[in-house]
């Protein structure tokens, strides 16, 4: 007999899953800790947060978060920056430090058997980082070689001059996290270690923990390697201004580049219980997913691009909508007329088959978000960034589901500007020039990278 | 090691569709993962990145599941998917809640069966323009991005089917037609010719039944013979010099080495970690750390069913010649030959590959692939603790043995340069 398969299967019951669980406590000397206990593989992961990102960055010194981020591993306790990294590789451990906007992250993953090491080797880092000049030297020629290196990358130079542009200079956020390259030409070891001093204390730290060991045992070890480490007690925070921006495309022209990166977006409120789900689930429909709006016309549709996304960055004191892809050179302002009139329809709201969609995918993914020990981490790495409530992973499905049509199409009205876009293209300018019409899109100003900084 | 057991149940259906289970009821994810034996090796002269292109269309629809349906299908169960192509096979995955197992089967099962009457030229004339958008995005536009295809145009000869790149040429993927991609389908997609891997959550008799079920009346196509491939070798050493839009120069050196799972492969990888694995290896504090000539620098070792190669690959600083970079990288080689390398250093790139052994079970779809992988290449899918042993049974004296044999032979050699600026 032949398998009827005119119909979706339908799905066979529901499923059982049990959220991990999370234990917070502090030590005497204010570090948080965050533990979630997992025993399916002998490994332990760690995320220790240091409330230490770009946004802290004085004016001159943009890139000092990031240098400091990049030497703290440079030598430390008894051993140099090759012993240090040796040391790791003996135990078999994954180590590695990042810093973004508002946060350095030094991240471990070990087997069980090897924790106890690894553990003190992390500490040791974190507490008695050498910041030898000759290190901090070495690390600050890398940067500027670097900074050379990325100019040819036009992802980054659409991403890094889009934020510039929609910040604008004055705010913190707006440069990137590598710094620019007089401004890192200036800094000194000196910065370094005053920021350290400042920003690397356990009133400013978080340590998360999933792993195969026992909450007392845990206690014992970091008791141990973090008890006796002390800092300031008081944080200075930047101030972040932010303004509204009107609507103005900049070409960053790169000649005979076969492609257009392309990023539009605006600001937009930071991360927010009041509208997070809301903004998820419409922006799932436009751009997010891809059976998405966008996807499915300037993909699926037009064959412009390999992919295109939208979404909502949040940073601590900020947040942004952008739309990012990258399209044939030719079809650099038929995809952007696409664009701009998917984000104009988005406004007229998004339908019932998206909400359900949405809420659907949503929903049911929610159990896979917890299957490493890497994603538990960064999940409970972002309650503490975002300053979540307590009980949101499991109030997460219900309130993904509580949410309605008119409360979607609503926020969707207050969240989404089209007059307020700002677009940033990195293409060959005068093959791009060449397909707008007079006066389309508004202002259009027409630059090469190394000026993006001085406007 | 025990946790590196993963046992499993294989079996074929009478159209040759082969079937390997593995059950873990730890949490409500279940994985399927394809391999279909077909990437670009099989392609010919003329239509290049067919194999690739085909993967595309996999995703365009079948009989019963309309264009765009299958990502939303699956995206709606709260699964995520994708697929792949590489020089060997094409896979296709996806991971779902344990409940929608059978969606994935429904859906699997139209493409393997029932694709080609839901196949027309605008789905083609559509896929065709992604992927030479995708082509644009990730080589042409990308810094260094045709360094690769350059290099095994040059490393493997005309009538080696690693020859050229995945993606396929330019001119190659605007000139693919229906019939094309039809008798792509016929040839190389039969269940003769792929295995279904399903790993993670389920009830063994009910999925088996379900398999039979959806794959049991596809049709066999009959099974492709096995390319014909002499190991590939290079008469001469080769130098090319190319400019890209770059700012910063830099070097490849290239060598034949050998197929994937060969007894030297394992050395081979050792070798590349402790050459650049780490701040610590050889050639990073050299050349990025101590004498600061190069910003980075990284190896690898490629390995395929029909060929392999190793190769270096570093990027000058401004204004340090690419010359000065080389010598080092050969002196080091030459070291390599005459001294063994030191037990710690052994023992360090052994830790490091057992522990990556232990992380990659966190993910059930990393399982499945490979149960997949050793399947393809070794015919035993539970060779995990095989491939671990492979690791650690290599000794000082190989490191040296297999830089003897390979690196002291005919290379390849890329320059990527900055553009001349041209006045204007």
């Amino acid at each position: 007999m032949r398998t009827d398969r005119k119909n979706r299967p339908a799905s066979s019951g529901e499923i059982n899953f049990i959220l991990p669980t999370v234990q917070t406590y502090q030590l005497s000397n204010g570090l948080k800790i965050y533990f979630s206990e997992k025993n399916d593989l002998p490994l332990i992961r760690i995320n220790f947060l240091v409330n230490n990102g770009s946004r802290f960055d004085p004016d001159n010194l943009k890139g000092l978060t990031n240098l400091l981020a990049m030497c703290i591993d440079e030598g430390a306790g008894k051993y140099d920056a090759l012993q240090l990294a040796d040391e790791f590789e003996m135990l078999g451990a994954q180590f590695s430090v990042s810093s973004d906007p508002d946060l350095s992250v030094l991240s471990l993953q070990v087997l069980r058997e090897n924790f106890i090491p690894a553990l003190k080797l992390l500490a040791s880092v974190i507490t008695e980082p050498h910041l030898k000049e000759n290190d901090f030297n070495r690390e600050k020629r890398k940067v500027l070689v670097r900074l050379e290196q990325v100019k040819a990358e036009p992802d980054y130079v659409a991403d890094i001059s889009f934020e510039y542009f929609l910040f604008g200079s004055d705010s913190p956020y707006a440069f990137p996290v590598l710094g620019i390259e007089p401004t890192v030409q200036n800094i000194q070891i000196e910065s370094v270690r005053i920021l350290y001093q400042k920003n690397f204390s356990p009133f400013n730290a978080s340590i998360v923990v999933v792993g195969n060991i026992d909450l007392k045992s845990l206690q014992t070890e970091l008791d141990d390697v973090f008890g006796k480490w002390n800092g300031k007690t008081t944080i200075e925070e930047p101030l972040v201004n932010l303004k509204k921006s009107r609507r103005k495309v900049f070409i960053i022209n790169k000649k005979d580049a076969v492609q257009t990166e392309i990023r539009t977006g605006h600001l937009s409120s930071k991360r927010s219980e009041k509208d997070f789900f809301q903004k998820q689930i419409m922006n799932l429909a436009l751009g997010g997913q891809f059976s998405s709006r966008l996807n499915l016309n300037l993909r699926e549709k037009s064959g412009y691009t390999y992919g295109i996304h939208s979404r909502f960055n949040y940073f601590k004191e900020a947040g942004y909508f952008e739309v990012s892809t990258s399209v044939d050179v030719e079809n650099t302002t038929n995809a952007l007329r696409e664009i701009y009139s998917e984000i104009n329809n988005i406004k007229d709201g998004i339908t019932k088959e998206e909400l359900e969609f949405a809420k659907s995918s949503l929903t049911k993914r929610y159990p896979a978000n917890f299957e490493t020990f890497r994603q538990i981490a960064t999940n409970i790495s972002s309650k503490i960034i975002n300053n979540l409530p307590d009980n949101y992973f499991e109030t997460y499905i219900e309130r993904v589901n509580s949410v309605s049509l008119a409360d979607v199409n609503k926020i969707t009205l207050d969240s989404i500007h089209p007059a307020e876009l700002t677009t940033v293209l990195v293409g060959d300018s005068n093959k791009i020039l060449g397909q707008i019409n007079k006066d389309e899109f508004g202002e259009t100003v027409v630059l090469d990278y190394d000026d993006v900084f001085n406007n | 090691m025990n946790l590196l057991n993963i046992p499993n149940e294989k079996y074929k259906l009478p159209n040759g569709l082969e079937i390997i289970l593995f059950q873990n009821n730890t949490l409500p994810f279940t994985a399927v993962n394809i391999w279909y034996k077909a990437g670009s090796a099989n392609e010919i002269k003329g239509k290049t990145g067919l194999a690739h292109l085909f993967e595309h269309m996999m995703f365009q629809g079948s009989k019963n599941v309309p264009k765009e349906m299958h990502f939303r299908y699956i995206q709606e169960a709260g699964g995520t998917l994708n697929a792949s192509t590489s020089f060997d096979r094409t896979n296709y995955f996806e991971k779902l809640p344990s409940n929608d197992l059978e969606l994935a089967l429904w859906l699997e099962s139209d493409r393997m069966g029932f694709f080609l009457e839901a196949l027309d030229q605008v789905k083609l004339d559509n896929q065709k323009s992604v992927v030479l958008n995708e082509r644009l995005e990730r080589y042409d536009n990308q810094p260094y991005g045709l360094a690769w295809e350059k290099i095994i145009s040059n490393l493997y000869s005309e009538n080696h089917p690693y020859n050229w790149p995945t993606i396929g040429h330019y001119k190659d993927i605007e000139s693919y037609n229906l019939d094309d991609v039809r008798s792509f389908f016929q040839h190389y997609y039969s269940p003769s010719n792929s295995t279904v891997v399903i790993a993670g959550n389920f009830e063994v008799n009910k999925t088996k039944s379900l398999i039979e079920k959806y794959f049991g009346e596809i049709k066999n196509n009959g099974t492709p013979l096995a390319l014909k491939s002499n190991s590939p070798s290079l008469e001469q050493l080769k130098f090319i010099t190319s400019e890209d839009k770059v700012n910063l120069e830099r070097i490849y050196l290239a060598w034949h080495s050998q197929n994937a799972f060969h007894t030297d492969d394992a050395a081979l990888d050792i070798l590349s970690d402790l050459l650049t694995g780490s701040k610590n290896a050889r050639l990073t504090r050299k050349l990025v750390y101590e004498l600061e000539i190069a910003q980075d620098v990284n190896t690898m070792q490629f390995s395929g069913k029909y060929g392999g190669h190793f190769m270096i690959v570093a990027t000058a600083k401004p204004g340090k010649p690419l010359d000065e970079i080389k010598k080092i990288i050969m002196d080091e080689i030459s070291i390599l030959t005459e001294e063994n390398i030191s037990p710690r250093e052994l023992e360090r790139s052994k830790n490091v590959i057992k522990s990556n052994f232990i992380y990659s079970l966190q993910n059930i779809e990393t399982i499945a692939d490979m149960l997949n992988l050793y399947n393809f290449y070794l015919g035993e899918p539970n060779s995990f603790n095989f491939d671990l042993n492979r690791y650690n049974s290599v000794s000082e004296n190989n490191i040296s043995e297999v830089v003897k044999k390979y690196l002291q032979n005919n290379y390849v050699e890329l320059r990527i340069v900055p553009e001349r600026k041209n006045a204007n």
